[in-house]
């Protein structure tokens, strides 16, 4: 065979795509055929007609792959990967993601919605319009449009064009939300769907991207030093504005209160309380005071920023707290009277309360976070480093943990009945179990596949202690499961040694396969121990936490949010407390066995020691979830702790990038959330296959993992392109 | 066959204080004699150098003073800080860890730090890291003060970021504190390697070739840097070397070594014409059958992680 090498490349690249493209046509779609029948499926795809369309990707893509090097160069050029990021998030939110709640529509989305809505006379014909009743298909015409006029700018360089594009972008954007808004207080239900505000970003990504394709000529986006201008020019100024623009979206659009039929915006709230005995300050915020406080807010959080004076930051920090404050009494007043009122069944405070208020909250979060990065800005001196300090990239880090803080407080609440249960039990609790787990993984760099056991130790520990297993504790032990944390702590603590003592001589695989050996230890004791863990019916009726502290009375229990507010604390303690735990010694020690553990022990290091303690570290934060996880669902049993959740945590980690706390959270709360994400979206049994495709495709493109480790990302791509701007050295008088 | 055995006093020192007492040390790995009944003793404040062909058994004797390995027979007595009493590092509790062994992170406690032959840095920690690390296990504060950000960790934090710094300057990377260990060039990689084994206080550093693998201009700097060690830092350095010139020019006594035996100990001016050591470099037509016939090259023994003893002794 004398095949000149290239065109043999060709053909075998040619070959691997449209194979690609047959397998993508047997994964999308319903399962067909029996278990017996294997080759139903294959055989259903490959006759099926849309096998076509698949093979026409697998084309697409082996041109995009042979004639990378033609198309690469308008791909860097600047406002390119704005576009294309805008142009993926609006297609998510025109294909997955739901645009309404109400069980009118089946399915939710944007396309059943559309027929829906089109068909639909007492529908305003500028919101039906946009929905398609003039053309069909409107939205997916709007965005190709978009698109490929941004493209064309983009290729042309046409300023025009691209100021066109721009324009029309937002123009479609608002329009899609307002349309979106309209038909949902047609339907009058309570609206928690996303597709909206999705597209309505992705739509502001494209804008920005033609608007940067119609300013800027060169060849070559600079991404990296655009993002740290923006975020270096005045720190803090970024969250300032995105603040402004979730207030204004809060303040004018965004429900407020959704009982029974009426889904009032902020201009509506007076009216529907008036006479309904709101308090003097509550009926003032509603009517004008709110937007007194907003404005001043936004005015101090710019200055503070923008000016970087202390008092203006401080002001802009008690105001947005104070304001925070403010917005949630007059949230509890008014849906108190709603509760009395009993709309919906309603029977007290903080029910039927829209995403509005909510939102406002977020946006009074992040014009304090302004003031405070704008505070930290200005005292950020390193002593110890007389002459040089890093700049770290940090101004935008201390952004996103800004925006993710306001996040996690205020969305949960909008979010619906479901999603809640699962922000609790599912991705809250695997995060907590991320962090501990990072630490023994990522940070000392030991393999555990046996975590789960921890979390088993506290589950029973507080089942012990609050006296639900067969085995009672003596009377002074008797504790609510909030007190049983400590105790969780210390029992995790002696198990993650005992563990760990025998255990550390053993290397890699060979420790893996011990705590494997660990964890199904403890389950089968769980199951066969029938006098002490009443065996495989596990245990029931643990209580739920309660805080009785002198006036101080907190029930746990009614509602998911209640658990989800008590792990958030648990959480932002442990990472608190973990973050610190990385950059001291100890955490330069683990860093130093992972790396060298020759090198570590002929530098002092008792690696023993240090080992032991990652071990001991991450199982006391494995059995606080453990407390937690027995007490919010009340029942445990043998079942919650197989050898499948333990290798989940593992993959939760990786995916995220080891040794990154960010990316341990990151990581876990993706991996936790896209199981119940798909269950929209394709047939449930095809779940697991769909996330098996997304992590498979992570460690093939990302492998260091969504948010890598600064002390992890080198060993794994290698020396030559980590001179980051994390490790930029710079004279101490500019290091700001 | 005990060719010369001079015992050179340092040049300055009238009666000098012992800080390794070596008697007598044989190592063996299965059959094979890696150490054979060596005996030295080093001297505090001197640059003693180990040189000997490939194979010798320097590297092993590296690590058994270090408690990589542990010798089958024979003595080492250590008292590496000024002051210490001499102690055998391998029959009291001191430097025994959890196992009953030699620890090495105690021997590096009780003040000894070393280089490694193939460099053996942290590369995912900074420069600067790399060296705090070193620094901080003379510290106290544990996880707990770490964690709640107490006073005095916040000090000891201050105070090893201060010494890391110090320690830069002296070894002249300060340039490069924020840049990844692993992305330094080789010598400057050779330098951050002292430079860490200096951070931990010690009293003797044991340098395992230095030198390897850096060119003329940088051979030069580091022996102006193993003298400034030596002379203002007042640490007793025991070197491996190759490079003759080198060890000539800073060494102020020689040990040199054949199959695991020692032939020839003195200053560099005796050992440069001792017919022993010639004969070890250059090769004799049919002399020295003993060393011949009795000991073999040992196993590679640069790589500790391949090392029989180094399997058991890992904790």
């Amino acid at each position: 065979m004398r095949n000149s090498g290239l065109f043999n490349d060709h053909v075998k690249r040619l070959l691997g795509c449209l194979a690609g493209g047959v397998v993508l046509a047997l994964m999308v779609g319903n399962q067909e055929g029996v278990q017996r029948d294997f080759g139903y499926a294959f055989r259903a795809a490959i006759f099926s007609p849309r096998l076509v369309v698949f093979l026409g990707f697998g084309l697409a893509l082996f041109v995009a792959i042979t004639y990378w090097s033609r198309i690469s160069p308008y791909f860097v050029r600047p406002g390119a990967r704005p576009l294309a990021a805008g142009a993926a998030a609006v297609v998510a939110s025109y294909g997955l993601l739901h645009w309404t709640d109400s069980n009118q529509v089946t399915g939710g989305k944007l396309g059943a919605l559309s027929s829906a809505v089109s068909g639909t006379d007492g529908i305003s014909s500028f919101t039906r319009t946009f929905f398609g009743s003039v053309v069909p298909g409107t939205p997916w015409l709007l965005l190709v449009v978009v698109v490929a006029l941004g493209v064309v700018s983009l290729v042309l360089r046409l300023p025009v064009l691209a100021w066109l594009a721009a324009g029309l972008g937002l123009l479609v954007g608002v329009w899609g939300y307002i349309a979106q808004s309209a038909v949902s207080d047609y339907l009058k239900t309570a609206d928690h769907s996303t597709g909206a505000q999705v597209a309505i970003l992705g739509y502001a990504a494209i804008a920005s991207g033609c608007f940067v394709i119609a300013r800027s000529q060169t060849d070559q986006a600079d991404t990296v030093g655009f993002i740290e201008r923006v975020f270096g020019w005045r720190p803090g100024f970024p969250l300032a504005v995105l603040g402004t623009a979730v207030g204004l979206v809060a303040l004018l659009t965004a429900t407020w209160f959704s009982p029974a039929d009426r889904n009032p915006h902020l201009s509506g709230m007076t009216n529907l309380f008036s006479g309904e005995g709101l308090s003097a300050i509550s009926s003032a915020y509603l009517s004008w005071l709110v937007w007194v406080i907003f404005v001043v807010a936004l005015a101090l959080a710019f200055a503070a920023t923008y000016l970087s004076r202390q008092a203006f930051s401080w002001a802009s920090i008690v105001i947005g707290l104070g304001a925070v404050v403010l917005t949630l009494t007059t949230m509890h007043e008014f849906s108190s009277i709603g509760g009395k009122s009993g709309f919906d069944g309603a029977n007290g405070p903080w029910q039927n309360i829209g995403a509005g208020p909510w939102m406002l909250c977020g946006a009074f979060t992040m014009f304090a976070g302004a003031g405070w990065i704008a505070l930290r800005q200005g005292r950020r001196v390193d002593p110890a480093a007389p002459t040089v300090v890093a700049k770290a990239g940090s101004n935008l880090n201390q952004v996103l943990i800004i925006v993710v803080l306001a996040g996690a407080l205020f969305y949960p609440p909008t979010a619906t009945q479901f999603w809640q249960t699962v922000i609790v039990a599912e991705i809250g609790i695997y995060v907590l179990l991320a962090i501990g787990l990072n630490v023994v993984v990522g940070w000392a760099g030991l393999l555990d596949l046996g975590f789960i056991a921890f979390y088993a130790i506290g589950s029973y520990t507080t089942a012990y202690l609050t006296g639900t297993l067969p085995i009672k504790p003596p009377d002074w032990l008797h504790l609510t499961p909030l007190a049983a944390i400590p105790f969780a702590i210390v029992i995790c603590l002696l198990a993650g040694l005992a563990l760990g003592a025998p255990t550390l001589r053993l290397r890699g695989d060979y420790l893996a396969i011990v705590t494997l050996g660990f964890g199904e230890i403890i389950r089968i004791v769980a199951v066969n121990a029938d006098k002490v863990t009443n065996g495989p019916k596990g245990a029931f009726g643990i209580p739920q936490p309660v805080i009785h502290l002198g006036p101080i009375h907190i029930q746990w229990g009614q509602s998911a949010l209640q658990f989800w507010y008590l792990l958030l604390v648990l959480i932002g303690v442990t990472v608190l407390l973990f973050n610190r735990l990385e950059h001291s010694r100890l955490g330069r020690a683990w860093a130093a066995i992972r790396e060298d553990e020759v090198a570590a022990q002929a530098t002092g290091i008792n690696t023993t020691r240090v080992k032991l303690l990652a071990f001991a570290i991450g199982a006391s934060t494995s059995g606080v979830a453990g407390v937690f996880f027995a007490s919010q669902i009340g029942y445990i049993n043998p079942d919650n702790f197989l050898l499948n959740n333990s290798i989940l945590v593992v993959a939760y980690v990786v995916f995220g990038g080891m040794g990154s706390l960010p990316g341990a959270i990151a990581g876990a709360a993706t991996l936790t959330w896209l199981p119940e994400f798909l269950k929209d979206q394709v047939p449930a049994e095809d779940r697991q296959m769909w996330i098996g495709a997304v992590i498979l495709l992570m460690m093939i493109f990302r492998p260091a993992g969504l948010i890598p480790a600064k002390r992890r990302a080198a060993e794994l791509s290698g020396f030559d392109g980590v001179k980051s701007a994390e490790t930029v050295a710079v004279p101490a008088g500019e290091g700001m | 066959m005990t060719a010369v055995t001079s015992t050179a006093p340092e040049p300055t020192a009238t009666n000098p204080e012992v800080v390794y007492d070596v008697k007598d040390v044989t190592l063996r790995f299965g059959g094979v004699t890696s150490l054979n009944k060596v005996s030295l003793q080093m001297h505090r404040g001197e640059i003693l150098a180990v040189i000997g062909p490939n194979g010798a058994g320097k590297t092993s004797l590296f690590n058994s003073l270090t408690g990589v390995y542990t010798p089958q027979e024979g003595s080492i007595m250590l008292a590496a800080r000024k002051g210490d009493e001499l102690t055998s590092i391998l029959h009291d509790p001191r430097f025994y860890g959890a196992r009953k062994s030699t620890a090495t992170h105690l021997i590096n406690r009780h003040g000894v730090a070393r280089t490694f032959q193939n460099i053996r840095l942290f590369p995912a920690l900074t420069a600067l890291e790399n060296i705090k690390v070193g620094v901080e296990t003379r510290q106290k504060s544990g996880p707990v003060s770490a964690m709640l950000g107490m006073p005095w960790q916040r000090r000891e934090e201050r105070e090893s970021t201060e010494r890391a710094y110090e320690l830069l300057r002296f070894v002249g990377l300060t340039a490069r504190a924020n840049d990844l260990a692993g992305a330094l060039a080789y010598g400057e990689q050779r330098r951050l390697e002292i430079a860490r084994a200096l951070g931990t206080e010690p009293g003797v550093i044991l340098l395992d070739e230095p030198a390897a693998g850096t060119n003329p201009a940088e051979k030069r700097e580091l022996a102006e840097l193993i003298r400034r060690i030596n002379v203002e830092d007042n640490v007793s350095v025991l070197l491996i070397e190759h490079d003759m010139k080198l060890v000539m020019s800073i060494a102020h006594r020689l040990v040199v070594l054949n199959f695991g035996e020692k032939i020839a100990e003195g200053k560099p001016a005796d050992i440069q014409r001792n017919p022993a050591v010639i004969a070890a470099y250059l090769g004799t037509t049919n002399d020295e059958p003993e060393a011949a016939t009795t000991a073999q090259p040992e196993p590679n023994t640069t790589d500790l992680d391949s090392g029989p003893a180094a399997e058991g002794d890992e904790s």
